[in-house]
């Protein structure tokens, strides 16, 4: 599968008077594994959507591997761009091999039937996500980790070139949050799918990113490697959060360790 | 990344046809019900037709007796109830998955209430009859559908918006029919019953006719985008990064389900809960796997046909079919709105 590029150039949107992405501009290389970070309202969600085409810029368009996609079709489209909300819901009741193979929606047309492509995808997907075993399993039964990963070969069986996905590790136990970000990154490494995700955990972030997009005001503040930015600065404007960036001991990428008010030291420190 | 090996691949497809052949099973299930229940509402009423002079008055051979109350009475009366609990059924389900809500159906949400009194209106008022009668009702739900759309409009609509102002609106839309009622007295209360809570009484088989051509039209054209109404029960997004146009597909479901339930009512009257009852008990009885649209279709006709024999002949009194399928019908409401509070505090 080829990589894809993507770029949004200018972009301006917002829902009815406010105005949430104020000429923000991206950059995604092929085949990158990007981590949109940024305070909550900075505009890093509707970024997603606007490259995703779920909302419409108010100006500024999105190209996909050069071309503008708001032209596309939307199938067309589907299949070159996959998107995860954050938390879906899936329908009471629903398995996970029915759940896996809505991904499939799009290539499918009115006439055309189930097919050996669509079963390998679907077949993969799960194998992929290791629910093979699941697969007749009620969705709504499952654990939050086991959730994610349907959802995530849901997005699989899609088969886009890019894959975007809003806070997929919310509300997960650190353990499922690795688990779902080792998965991005497979996809990522063994399809050569670019992914675009946004996080809200910025050590996570510059740990599993090549690129780090940091927005603050509806405005990209520093897009590049986490090295360049992750810095004590970046945090402070855009979280307004004094903090230390050190090295990680293990991966050697930037680590940020919050200061906040008390410098950092806990009561038990102070009173030993 | 781990692929699937060929023998896991196989098992997959063995799963996909095992829940495809339970499918197929359910809706022969449902056609067989519904064929049994034909045949048992034209042979046997107040009095006894054989089997075999059912079918001879079916193809046409004038038998004394029988070709009056199986043909004019029986076979007419079997018939509204096929299509009416067809187009209820469909309308009903198309509009509660678009919604993702139970409590979203058209009965519910006010517009069979709409389609009610925009028939009455034309009867009562303009002196109308046939086609142009359900003409009227037709633009009566869209009516009433785009008044709910708007009223409900909000920085977007939410559900439970949506459904607080549809079941106002119902309200106020049936009082507007008991009054267009009470102007009209000569009229008698079966057929007054007809406008409040539904009945097939005394329906024509020429009414039949626009009844089945909206079905096979509204209904194809539902059915036309069942794939998109599954990517919907995702969430509006998940289906717009599936590929589904939302806004299309929203008018196009929209339409074919108020002309369904519209055209219905202009034959029958708002049946009551049909619409609301059928998706869900087709979803119990068929599982998750695939559209619920056909189910629900023939889960509407046995729950019309099956009711309307029961007002007719298992109860103590006659009752119109509206009566029966609404003491059926508001217990699950109930529990319904119980359900959703004891959930999340809303609808």
């Amino acid at each position: 599968m080829n990589a894809s590029s993507l770029q949004a150039e200018a972009l301006t949107a917002g829902y009815g008077e406010r105005r949430v992405l104020d000429n923000a501009s991206v950059d995604i290389a092929p085949g990158q594994l990007t981590a949109i970070v940024g305070a909550n309202a900075c505009g890093k969600s509707t970024l997603l959507r606007v490259l995703s085409r779920l909302i419409a810029p108010a100006s500024g368009r999105v190209l996909l591997d050069g071309s503008a996609i708001d032209g596309m079709a939307a199938r067309k489209l589907a299949r070159r761009i996959g998107f995860l909300p954050q938390s879906p819901m899936a329908p009471e009741g629903i398995s996970v091999l029915e759940l896996v193979s809505r991904g499939r929606h799009p290539h499918q047309g009115l006439f055309r039937r189930w097919s050996a492509a669509d079963e390998a995808a679907v077949a993969d997907a799960l194998a992929a996500t290791g629910l093979l075993a699941l697969a007749e399993r009620a969705v709504d039964e499952l654990s939050g980790g086991q959730r994610q990963r349907v959802w995530i070969a849901m997005a699989l069986a899609q088969q886009t070139n890019v894959l975007l996905l809003d806070e997929p590790t919310t509300f997960l136990d650190i353990n499922h949050q690795i688990e779902v970000l080792d998965l991005l990154t497979e996809l990522n490494h063994t399809r050569g799918t670019t992914v675009v995700m946004v996080l809200h955990e910025l050590n996570l972030a510059a740990r599993y990113a090549d690129t780090l997009i940091a927005m603050a005001g509806g405005r990209v503040y520093a897009a590049g490697t986490p090295e360049t930015v992750l810095t004590e600065a970046t945090v402070r404007e855009v979280f307004g959060l004094e903090s230390r960036v050190i090295e990680d001991p293990v991966t050697g990428k930037p680590m940020m360790i919050p200061l906040g008010r008390h410098g950092g030291v806990g009561s038990a420190t102070r009173s030993s | 990344m781990n692929h699937a090996t060929p023998a896991q691949r196989a098992e997959l497809s063995a799963l996909r046809r095992g829940r495809f052949r339970r499918r197929r099973g359910t809706l022969a299930l449902l056609a067989a019900g519904l064929l049994v229940g034909v045949l048992v509402t034209l042979a046997l009423g107040q009095s006894y037709t054989p089997l075999s002079t059912v079918a001879r008055v079916l193809v046409g051979v004038d038998v004394p007796g029988a070709s009056f109350t199986v043909g004019e009475l029986r076979l007419p009366r079997a018939v509204a109830c096929l299509l009416a609990g067809a187009c209820f059924g469909l309308g009903g389900v198309a509009f509660q998955t678009l919604l993702r809500n139970p409590l979203a159906s058209p009965d519910i949400i006010g517009i069979s209430s709409g389609a009610s009194a925009g028939a009455v209106f034309a009867i009562v008022a303009l002196a109308w009859s046939g086609p142009a009668v359900a003409l009227v009702a037709v633009a009566a739900g869209l009516g009433v559908a785009l008044l709910i759309y708007l009223l409900s409009w909000r920085d977007g609509v939410t559900g439970a918006r949506l459904i607080l102002i549809g079941i106002g609106l119902a309200a106020m839309l049936q009082s507007v029919t008991a009054y267009l009622l009470m102007q009209a007295p000569s009229w008698s209360l079966q057929e007054a019953l007809r406008w409040i809570t539904g009945s097939v009484n005394g329906v024509r088989l020429t009414q039949a006719l626009p009844l089945s051509l909206a079905l096979a039209l509204l209904g194809g054209l539902l059915l036309s985008r069942r794939a998109d109404l599954d990517a919907l029960r995702l969430g509006d997004e998940l289906a717009a990064g599936l590929g589904v146009r939302l806004g299309v597909t929203r008018i196009v479901v929209v339409l074919a389900s108020v002309g369904l339930v519209a055209f219905a009512t202009a034959v029958t009257g708002p049946i009551a809960f049909v619409a609301f009852l059928s998706g869900p008990i087709a979803a119990r009885i068929s599982g998750q796997s695939g559209s619920l649209l056909l189910p629900a279709a023939l889960v509407g006709a046995l729950l019309v046909l099956a009711s309307d024999y029961a007002g007719q002949f298992l109860l103590p009194a006659r009752y119109p079919v509206g009566i029966v399928t609404g003491v059926l019908g508001a217990p699950y409401l109930v529990y319904l709105i119980v359900r959703d509070n004891q959930r999340k505090g809303a609808l």
